[in-house]
C-alpha cells in the first residue's frame, strides 16, 4: 500500500511554526513505507522493560509464589536404561511436610535415559522436597544402553527406539559419484559435533496455582503463552477456558520451551493431587539431563570442485544424534549449489534425552560441516575462500554480506598460507554463511485501545523472550499515532489476551508486528473519524504527528483530541497482514582467532556478523541479538558439548561448571552489522540466522591460523596439539 | 554499594561462631505465624564451655536477616541457603537474585554481604545473620536506579534478563571498590557470572558508562 506526503504544521516546543512535509500511510491500508523513513522503528531504541530487569522487579515464573505453594521435586533416574523392579514411596510420604509422592514410572516400567523422572514429590519447603526424593526406595535392573552416536552406528549396538532407521535419500548417487571422478580437487572428510545444551538460565519451570476448585492459573517459563492452557487443563481435569497462563518474563528458551513439558505436567498432577499450588522448577542437573538438547551430528562428505571455483559434486551422509527423540539436520550442501548432489540422512538413537529445537535447529551443525568443507576445497584449488563462496552461494545477498564482513574483519590481512605466522601465537581468519526463514503467520490478534484520557494500550497474549517484543509493540503503535514510545503501554504474556503464536523459528516479529501495525492503523483511522469534525477536516485529511492531531490547518494536542472519544474510548482490532512481513534471511560471519601452538589454546580476537532482516524494528535490540548469535557460535565452535561415559551411560558434565559456556573472559571484539542493503519493506525474524555461520567461521580461522583442520567440535586444545604433532610428523 | 564500616553491635566476623550466633539472635521456638509452625523446635543454646562451632543446630530456626536495610524475620533450616531464605521463605519474598545453578557456577544469585559480592546459593542463611545483605532491589528501584542499573538500560546490557540482577550486583560492588576499572577488570570481576543470551559486550560497555557517570 502506498504512502502519501502531506503538509502539517511544524511544532517546536508545542508551538506551531510554519509547515513541514511528512510521509504518512495512505488510508488504503497499513504499510511500513521505506525502511529509512521511520521515526521510531529502524532506530536504536531503549528496551522498555529494561528498568524492571535491571532492578530485579521483573517477575519471572520462578519468582511467583502463590499462598500455600508447595515445592515440587523429581527423583531422576541415575541409570541410562533400566527396568524398575522395586519402588517404595512410603518412606517419603512419612516425612513431615511432604504432601504428595507420585510415581512417574511404575514397577515394571523402564527408564530410557539418565535423568528421566521416576518419582515426583511435593512438600512445604525445597529442602523437605529434596529429602523426600531421596527417601524413595527404588531398585533398577540394568538393560543394555548406548550413549554415543559412533557406538550406536555399530552393527550390534543396543536398539534404543525399537524401530528400523528411516533413511532419507535425495539426489542421484550414481551421477554424483561419476562427476567426482573428473573434479580438479576432491575432499573426503567427516565432521562431527556433539549434543548441545540450551542452558536457559531459568530452568524449565511451571507454577500451577490450583486449589482444587474450578479454575487455575499456570505461570510458565515458556516460549508460547498459548501452548500452556490446553495441556494444563488436561492434567488438571478442567476445561481449557478455565485455565489462564501467565508469562510476564521468561529466562531464556532457545527452542527448548514449548508446551508444559515434564515440569509442567507434574506440577499440574501434584497440584491436582493435593489441591494446592505447586511449583516444579527443574534443578540445573535435571535441566541438562531431561529438558531437551540440541542433537549431535556426524556428517561424511565426498565433494569436488574445479580450479575455476565451481562446486561440482557433493555427496553427503548426515547422521543426526537426537537421543531417544527425532531431529533433522539442514540438508547438504546447505546454502550452496552444486551441479550434482546426493544426500542420505537418518537419525541415530542413543539412551539420552530427546533432542528438541535449539536455535536454528539443524543449521549450525550443517553449516559447520559445509563451511569447513568449502574451506578445504578453496585451499585445495588455491582460491580465496570468500571468492569461492561467492561463486557457489545460492543467493546474491551473500555477495554483499561477504564483502561487508571481509571489510570489517580486515580479510586482506589473513594468512595466504595457513599457519605462516611466526612465534607461538598465530593469528588467522575464517568465514561462513548461513540462512533462516523467519517468516510470519496469521495467529496474532491484537487490540489497540485509546482512552478518553489519551492513554494507549496495545494488548496481545504474546511473550517477550528478551528479544524486545514489548519495545517494538510500543514503537509500532506510537509511530502510527504520532506519539512517543512511553505514551503507549503494552499488555502481553497472558492467555486472557488476544491469541499469539509461540516464539519458535524466529516467527514472532514477522507474525506479531504486522498485527500490531494493523491494529494501530485501524485505531488511527477510527480516531480520525472522531476528531475530523472538531478540526473541520475530512477524516482522510487528519494527520497524527508529534503528539498532535492535525487537519484543515488546525492542530489539537493528543489529549485534547482524545477527549472527543466516547467514555469507553476506542478499541481497534488488528490481525496479520501478509504484505507487512516476508521470509528468508541471510547472514555471513567472519572470525579472527589466535592459536597458541604451544598449548593449543584458541582465543577469538575479533568477530563480525552481517545480517539482513527486511525492516529492522529496533537497531539496538538487533545488535544484541547478533552479538548473542556470535557468542553462541563461539561456544559451539570452541567449548560446548555433552560428554558421555560409555560404560555407565551417564553424562559427565551436567552442570554449568563442567559444560563450558563462553564467559566474560572469552568474549572477543564483536562487530554486529545490520545489512541495510536489504530493502524489503517487511519484517522478517533474524535471531536464528545470527548463530549459524559463526561456527564454521571460527573453525576455518583456526585452520588459517595454525594449519590444523579440526573436524570434530568443540575445538579443544588437545585436538589442536594432536594436529600440530601430526603435521610435524608429516614434515619429518 | 560501598563497603560500609562494620556495625559495632554486630559480632566481628573473625570471632563469629555458632555459639555467638545462637546467643546473638536468640534462637527460640517459632510462633504460629510461620509456615513451619507445627514442626518448629526450640534449639537450646549450648551449655557454657561447650564447643560452639561443633554444636549442631537442628530443625527449623527463627532468624532475623538484615536485607536491604530492613530487619526481616524468617524461619529457616540450618541448611537453608541465603538465596532460598530470600526467595522461598521471606514473605513477601525477595526475588531479584535468581536460582540458576544452586552450585556456585553462574552468579545469577549474587548478593552483597557487607558490601562484598557472594553467591547467595552458597551462603547459609544462618551465616548471614548480623551481616548486611544487599540484593539488586536494594541497589536502586525503577524510579531511582543506581548508575549501574541506568547504564544497563541505556546500553541494552540484557535480553532475557535472568542474569541481569547478578551482573548488576557484581559490577555495583566492583565500582564501589574500584571506581575506574578497565574493561579487563570488569571482565575479571564478572568471571563468575554467566549470560546465555550473549549480552556481554553491552555489559562491559554499561560498566564503563556507569563508572563514568559516577565520576561526574
Amino acid at each position: 500500500m502506498a504512502k502519501k506526503t502531506v503538509k502539517v504544521p511544524k511544532i517546536v516546543d508545542g508551538v506551531p511554526v510554519g509547515e513541514v512535509e511528512i510521509q504518512v500511510d495512505d488510508n488504503g491500508g497499513p504499510s511500513w513505507g521505506a525502511n529509512d523513513k521511520h521515526r521510531l522503528l529502524n532506530k536504536p531504541m531503549i528496551r522498555v522493560d529494561g528498568a524492571a530487569k535491571a532492578t530485579g522487579t521483573a517477575i519471572y515464573t520462578q519468582d511467583v509464589r502463590p499462598p500455600g505453594m508447595l515445592f515440587g521435586r523429581f527423583l531422576a533416574s541415575p541409570r541410562a536404561h533400566a527396568k524398575i523392579t522395586k519402588l517404595d514411596l512410603e518412606p517419603a510420604k512419612k516425612l513431615p511436610g511432604v504432601k504428595a509422592v507420585l510415581a512417574v514410572v511404575n514397577v515394571g516400567g523402564e527408564v530410557r535415559f539418565e535423568g528421566e523422572p521416576v518419582v515426583a514429590v511435593a512438600a512445604t519447603t525445597p529442602e523437605v522436597a529434596e529429602d523426600a526424593s531421596r527417601a524413595v526406595v527404588v531398585e533398577f535392573q540394568d538393560l543394555p544402553h548406548v550413549v554415543k552416536g559412533a557406538e550406536a552406528l555399530q552393527p550390534n549396538a543396543p536398539q534404543v527406539v525399537g524401530r528400523p532407521p528411516r533413511i532419507q535419500k535425495q539426489g542421484d548417487a550414481e551421477k554424483t559419484a561419476k562427476a567426482l571422478e573428473s573434479c580438479d580437487a576432491v575432499i573426503e572428510a567427516q565432521y562431527t559435533s556433539p549434543m548441545l545444551h540450551h542452558c536457559c538460565l531459568e530452568t524449565h519451570s511451571i507454577t500451577a496455582d490450583f486449589n482444587g476448585k474450578d479454575t487455575a492459573t499456570v505461570y510458565a517459563s515458556t516460549q508460547g503463552t498459548f501452548t500452556i492452557p490446553g495441556d494444563s487443563a488436561r492434567e488438571l481435569g478442567l476445561p481449557q477456558n478455565k485455565v489462564t497462563s501467565i508469562v510476564q518474563n521468561m529466562g531464556g528458551g532457545f527452542g527448548s520451551k514449548f508446551g508444559i513439558g515434564i515440569a509442567g505436567q507434574w506440577a499440574c498432577r501434584l497440584a491436582k493431587e493435593v489441591g494446592a499450588p505447586v511449583k516444579m522448577a527443574l534443578t540445573r542437573r535435571e535441566e541438562f539431563l531431561a529438558a531437551g538438547n540440541g542433537p549431535g551430528a556426524i556428517q561424511k562428505f565426498k565433494a569436488g570442485a574445479n580450479k575455476d571455483g565451481k562446486l561440482v559434486a557433493v555427496m553427503a551422509t548426515q547422521y543426526a544424534l537426537p537421543g531417544i527423540g527425532n531431529s533433522n539436520l539442514a540438508g547438504q550442501p546447505y546454502q550452496y549449489k552444486a551441479e550434482h548432489t546426493y544426500r542420505e540422512a537418518q537419525a541415530v538413537h542413543t539412551n539420552e534425552d530427546a533432542s528438541v529445537a535449539m536455535r536454528a535447529p539443524g543449521h549450525p551443525q550443517a553449516s559447520f560441516a559445509m563451511e569447513s568443507l568449502m574451506d578445504e576445497l578453496a585451499y585445495k584449488i588455491g582460491m580465496d575462500p570468500v571468492e569461492f563462496r561467492k561463486k557457489n552461494a545460492q543467493d546474491q545477498a551473500w555477495h554483499r554480506q561477504l564483502d561487508a564482513g571481509a571489510k570489517a574483519i580486515g580479510w586482506e590481512n589473513r594468512n595466504k598460507t595457513p599457519g605462516e605466522g611466526k612465534g607461538n601465537l598465530r593469528r588467522g581468519m575464517g568465514c561462513g554463511i548461513g540462512a533462516w526463514g523467519g517468516g510470519g503467520n496469521a495467529q496474532c490478534q491484537v487490540d489497540v485501545t485509546i482512552g478518553k484520557d489519551g492513554s494507549v494500550i496495545a494488548a496481545v497474549g504474546s511473550q517477550d523472550l528478551g528479544t524486545g517484543t514489548r519495545t517494538y509493540i510500543r514503537a509500532i503503535v506510537a509511530e502510527e499515532l504520532g506519539l512517543e514510545i512511553n505514551d503507549v503501554v503494552e499488555h502481553i504474556g497472558s492467555s486472557k489476551l488476544g491469541n499469539a503464536n509461540a516464539s519458535g523459528g524466529s516467527t514472532t516479529a514477522a507474525s506479531l508486528s504486522p498485527a500490531v501495525k494493523d491494529a494501530a492503523y485501524n485505531a488511527r483511522v477510527e480516531m480520525a473519524k472522531r476528531v475530523a469534525p472538531l478540526l473541520g477536516a475530512q477524516p482522510d485529511g487528519v494527520v497524527f504527528d508529534q503528539g498532535r492531531v492535525m487537519g484543515n490547518g488546525k492542530s489539537l494536542p493528543w489529549k485534547q483530541a482524545c477527549a472527543a472519544l466516547p467514555e469507553a474510548g476506542l478499541t481497534a482490532h488488528g490481525k496479520w497482514q501478509p504484505t507487512l512481513s516476508s521470509s528468508g534471511v541471510h547472514g555471513a560471519s567472519f572470525a579472527e582467532v589466535e592459536v597458541d601452538v604451544e598449548t593449543g589454546h584458541v582465543r577469538v580476537v575479533k568477530m563480525c556478523h552481517v545480517q539482513d532482516c527486511g525492516l529492522p524494528l529496533n537497531r539496538t535490540a538487533l545488535h544484541s541479538q547478533i552479538n548473542g548469535g556470535m557468542i553462541q557460535s563461539i561456544g559451539m565452535a570452541l567449548y560446548e558439548g555433552r560428554v558421555m561415559d560409555s560404560d555407565l551411560g551417564v553424562m559427565v558434565n551436567p552442570g554449568l561448571g563442567d559444560y563450558k559456556l563462553p564467559g566474560t573472559l572469552e568474549i572477543p571484539e564483536l562487530i554486529p552489522i545490520i545489512d541495510d542493503g536489504d530493502n524489503r519493506q517487511a519484517v522478517i525474524g533474524m535471531a536464528e540466522g545470527a548463530n549459524v555461520p559463526g561456527v564454521g567461521a571460527v573453525a576455518n580461522a583456526v585452520y588459517n591460523a595454525c594449519g590444523v583442520r579440526v573436524r570434530d567440535l568443540p575445538i579443544t586444545p588437545d585436538k589442536i596439539l594432536s594436529g600440530i604433532i601430526a603435521m610435524q610428523k608429516r614434515m619429518t | 554499594m560501598p563497603d560500609k564500616p562494620q556495625d559495632p553491635s554486630a559480632p566481628p566476623s573473625s570471632r563469629w561462631s555458632r555459639r555467638t550466633f545462637l546467643k546473638g539472635v536468640g534462637v527460640a521456638a517459632v510462633s504460629a505465624e510461620t509456615m513451619l509452625a507445627e514442626s518448629t523446635k526450640a534449639v537450646e543454646p549450648p551449655p557454657p564451655g561447650a564447643d560452639a562451632l561443633n554444636t549442631p543446630i537442628e530443625g527449623p530456626v527463627k532468624i532475623t536477616l538484615n536485607v536491604n536495610d530492613q530487619a526481616r524475620a524468617v524461619t529457616v533450616e540450618p541448611r537453608t541457603t541465603l538465596l532460598s531464605a530470600l526467595r522461598d521463605r521471606l514473605d513477601p519474598p525477595i526475588t531479584g537474585p535468581k536460582l540458576v545453578c544452586n552450585e556456585a557456577t553462574c552468579g545469577g544469585c549474587t548478593v552483597l554481604l557487607d558490601g562484598k559480592p557472594v553467591f547467595g546459593c552458597s551462603v547459609l542463611a544462618c551465616d548471614a545473620v548480623g551481616k548486611k545483605v544487599t540484593t539488586v532491589e536494594g541497589l536502586g528501584t525503577p524510579d531511582k536506579m543506581n548508575a549501574v542499573q541506568k547504564a544497563f538500560v541505556e546500553k541494552d546490557a540484557m535480553m532475557c534478563g535472568f542474569c541481569t540482577p547478578g551482573f548488576v550486583t557484581t559490577i555495583s560492588a566492583l565500582l564501589a571498590k574500584n571506581p575506574n576499572p578497565t574493561e579487563e577488570q570488569v571482565r575479571e570481576a564478572c568471571r563468575g557470572n554467566f549470560c546465555r543470551c550473549g549480552t556481554y559486550p553491552h555489559i562491559f560497555a554499561a560498566a564503563q558508562a556507569a563508572a563514568q557517570a559516577n565520576r561526574k
